[in-house]
């Protein structure tokens, strides 16, 4: 790069940060920028935003080439944004609630925070400039492993065989929406089919559970015997206007009731209304226990924009599909950068909601204990499975599998309760799942954006805040100490 | 300024109107962990700050001035009392934009340079682009910083992080400026800088609050003291009322001659005992009577959170084998005035009570020079020269430029 060169791009990001420090000024208030700001100084003075910068660009970069895709588009792709997201999202998780516990808790600690006090800033102020400061600085960061990821996916997918780069560019690196039949209400045909079958013959209170869990089990799954079909009807509402000449996409899983030697599976699929010649047939095979794509023709929906599905099974076993994980059509509805965008901001809402939780516990306690008491809490929101368990069997004892009778202790009483509470809340955080979405090519519709923003940031993060303000308003901030 | 502060005294309306710090009743307990009394730093304290007035807050380490100065700034919660700066919380935003403060040590962000640091600051005052540039070129050039601007704070000296830490305090046209232990750090022009600037300010209708253990400063500098041990305010007053000892009388004259001096004497005899006619140069000054205040304290055995001193000065250190008797030294002074050498140890009259000798008489009745005693000569040293004064106002107005004298 020649000097001049590098003169221009050093004043283009002067200007861009002066533009940044007058949007934030108008935005937020001189009081509000000038703590955003100081947050930007520090992680830039003390190199952190730099090495954190290296640390990112270095794990995207590295380890798609450590890691060994199967050479299909699907499959590169999928390894490439699962392992590269994860990771980066990890990294600035743990630097995030590092630098918020360190921002707030070590200006107070170091005392800095006495002089900024005594201006006239109220707490609150304080406190959201350091929050708003962390999430820019995330936002920038983030910004800058996307655009590392997303180069680097352009560019090595020029490199896959010529029918992969059709496939990568129709069908992976698309925003694709999804349609499912509506999901049926599960716990009341548990109990519609438990209360018709005991009618005649009561079961022992004490097994009703066992029973019912046995049952809600068998309706997770749609189960087509050998030689019986399944029809699935899938309602494509307005959206018929917009998908005409479009082809769709069947996404399936099936278990089978007994494996084969070949582990896959005949079905036969059928696709259009009953009666007419676009109706299309699919005679294939299918591997148990993982998902499968097959490309449905344009325009096979009927007057109503109803496409009607029937799957067949031609094997000689049962074959299950699972309700949850979907029998679903996929179909093209936005570009991938854009979708990538969306992505990267659920993303950003999680460590928005991370820098809250480190200033709020850096609001009351020192710097090593507000690190410990939010890394505990990620660690625990991460282990939810397990909390997800507990609360499934109703204990937290365990479950004998010889006997199949769960232990009890005096704890289920208080801690079942809680861990369902925790998990209601944890809820609110998982139940987004951009990496899955992006891997797998499907849309990001910018109403979950706003259901994410609304749950984590405004709701979650709003609370998280409110506590963090009032403990730091509440806080003496001249340690006895210190004190002459 | 005495005076004007006893003619507000007589009108209680304008008295109020012009209290800038009011406390009542204040204390303050800092508690453990789970809640238990650990130290009572403040105990029931009660002062006015009135606008204008250079007031210092005096006593050892752990008396509680620099708690008292906290909670005033609204950084600790007094356990109990009334706190009202301008008459509102110290904690509201409002009163703060009023306030300038100078903690005893430099908590400023080490990775910023001054000029980033000045501007900082500013911000949060919401000053204008322009206002803030111009208070910081010309506060930079009153600290001495200005060669120094883009250098980070974190790599400065002790003493000019001092400087520093007071342009910041003044950058936003305090009405009351706070300062905990301004000299501390600077070298001794730095302090006389410092020391000019309290005077400006006050001059200007600032209302200043100094807290120091440095009673040099203090006497320089303040109208008023309170003086604090063991977190309880054991005097309070003007200097003149505080040095003043009212059960005897002190005549200063020139140097008179010994038949003067004679007749003078025996005409006090008539009326007093020779015992209680002591002859000396005026060295009561606040030292002394600082320490004594202490030490009546401490033989009330106050409880104090602090440190509690030994009161005595390891022999090696002092060179007692070497030192002539405090009489001696005394009668010297004052029969034979000597040029005052600068940082000469005083020696307080309330320890050293010399009867007559007449040798020392005689020498007291040479015609001599001017008498030059120790506090006058130490205290034309120190005051600020007119055309100091003039230099470190002007900086002042033309950094605060608002108020006219």
């Amino acid at each position: 790069m020649e000097p001049l060169s590098i003169v221009r791009l050093l004043i283009r990001v002067g200007t861009a940060f002066g533009v940044f420090a007058l949007l934030a000024r108008t935005l937020f208030g001189p009081r509000i920028a000038s703590i955003i700001g100081l947050t930007w100084k520090a992680a830039l003075r003390f190199r952190l935003f730099w090495v954190i910068a290296v640390l990112l660009i270095g794990s995207v970069i590295l380890l798609p080439i450590v890691i060994k895709d199967d050479g299909t588009a699907r499959g590169f792709t999928q390894i490439l944004l699962t392992y590269t997201l994860s990771v980066v999202t990890a990294l600035l998780g743990l630097c995030t609630l590092w630098l918020s516990c360190g921002t707030l808790a070590r200006d107070i600690e170091e005392n800095q925070m006495q002089i900024v006090a005594v201006k006239p800033v109220a707490r609150w102020q304080i406190w959201l400039g350091k929050w708003l400061g962390l999430v820019t600085l995330n936002a920038v960061l983030l910004a800058v492993a996307g655009a590392c990821i997303f180069s680097l996916l352009l560019w090595r997918g020029q490199k896959l065989p010529a029918n992969q780069q059709r496939i990568l560019r129709e069908e992976v690196l698309v925003a694709r929406g999804s349609l499912k039949e509506a999901k049926p209400d599960i716990d009341a045909e548990v109990e519609r089919i438990f209360r018709e079958r005991t009618k005649d013959a009561p079961v022992n209170p004490a097994n009703a559970e066992v029973v019912k869990k046995q049952l809600r089990e068998a309706l997770k799954v749609d189960v087509v015997r050998p030689g019986y079909a399944r029809r699935w009807k899938i309602d494509l509402g307005l959206r018929k206007n917009f998908l005409r000449d479009q082809p769709l996409f069947l996404r399936l899983k099936l278990y089978a009731a007994s494996t084969n030697e070949l582990g896959t599976y005949a079905l036969r699929i059928e696709a259009g209304p009953q009666d007419s010649p676009e109706r299309r047939a699919i005679d294939r095979t299918f591997a148990d226990n993982a998902f499968h794509e097959i490309r449905i023709p344009p325009n096979l929906w009927d007057a109503a924009g109803v496409l009607t599905i029937d799957v067949q099974n031609r094997d000689r076993v049962a074959l299950a599909f699972p309700i949850e994980d979907g029998f679903e059509v996929l179909y093209r509805e936005a570009g991938f950068a854009l979708n990538f965008a969306r992505g990267l901001f659920i993303i950003l809402c999680w460590l928005a909601l991370l820098a809250a939780i480190g200033l709020a516990a850096a609001s009351f306690l020192s710097f090593p204990v507000a690190t410990f008491v939010s890394a505990s809490l990620m660690l625990v929101a991460l282990s939810s499975g397990t909390l997800a368990s507990a609360v499934e069997a109703g204990t937290i004892m365990g479950v004998n599998e010889e006997s199949g009778e769960a232990g009890k202790s005096v704890l289920d009483y208080v801690l079942i309760p809680m861990f369902k509470g925790m998990l209601k809340v944890f809820q609110l955080v998982q139940g987004f799942s951009p990496i899955d979405a992006l891997s797998t090519g499907r849309s990001i519709e910018w109403t979950t954006i706003g259901v994410a923003f609304a749950q984590i940031v405004l709701l979650l993060g709003g609370l998280v805040a409110l506590f963090g303000i009032v403990m730091f308003t509440r806080r003496e901030l001249a340690a006895a100490s210190t004190q002459a | 300024m005495a005076a004007t502060l006893s003619e507000e005294r007589r009108d209680p309306a304008s008295a109020r109107s012009d209290i800038v710090v009011a406390v009542r009743g204040l204390s303050k307990v800092f508690k453990d962990f789970w809640g238990r009394p650990k130290a009572r730093a403040v105990d029931g304290v009660d002062f006015e700050v009135r606008q204008g007035e250079v007031f210092g807050l005096l006593g050892p380490n752990g008396s509680g001035k620099s708690t008292t100065i906290k909670m005033l700034l609204g950084l600790l919660h007094p356990t109990r009392g009334v706190i009202e700066v301008f008459g509102r919380s110290p904690r509201d935003v409002k009163t703060k934009a009023r306030i300038g403060y100078l903690p005893e040590e430099s908590y400023l962000y080490r990775y910023l340079d001054s000029r980033e640091t000045l501007d900082f600051f500013g911000n949060l005052f919401a000053l204008s682009k322009e206002e803030r540039q111009r208070r910081s070129e010309q506060l930079l050039e009153m600290v001495g910083l200005t060669g120094a601007r883009t250098r980070a704070v974190g790599e400065y000296s002790k003493g000019m992080q001092r400087r520093i830490g007071l342009a910041q305090a003044l950058i936003n046209d305090p009405d009351l400026v706070i300062l905990d232990e301004p000299t501390a750090g600077l070298d001794p022009i730095g302090c006389r800088e410092v020391k000019d600037l309290i005077t400006a300010l006050a001059r200007r209708g600032k209302t200043v609050i100094l807290s120091s253990h440095l009673l040099s400063d203090v006497e320089d500098v303040c109208d008023r003291v309170v003086i604090y041990y063991g977190g309880k305010i054991q005097a309070q007053g003007t200097l003149k009322e505080l040095l003043a000892t009212p059960d005897a009388v002190r005549i200063t004259t020139p140097t008179l001659p010994r038949e003067t001096m004679e007749k003078v004497l025996e005409i006090i005899r008539r009326d007093v005992s020779e015992d209680k006619v002591r002859i000396d140069t005026p060295t009561q000054n606040l030292e002394s009577y600082f320490l004594d205040v202490v030490e009546k304290a401490r033989a009330r055995a106050a409880e104090t959170s602090g440190v509690i001193s030994g009161a005595k000065v390891a022999a090696y250190l002092k060179g007692e084998g070497e030192a002539k008797p405090a009489t001696e030294k005394i009668l010297e002074r004052f029969t034979a005035p000597m040029p005052v050498v600068p940082g000469e140890t005083r020696v307080a009259s309330t320890e050293s009570k010399p009867a007559l000798d007449e040798e020392k008489l005689a020498s007291l009745a040479k015609p001599a020079e001017p008498p030059t005693p120790a506090k006058s000569a130490e205290a034309a040293k120190d005051a600020p020269k007119p055309a100091d004064l003039k230099k470190a106002d002007q900086k002042l107005s033309s950094l605060l430029g608002k108020r006219s004298e």
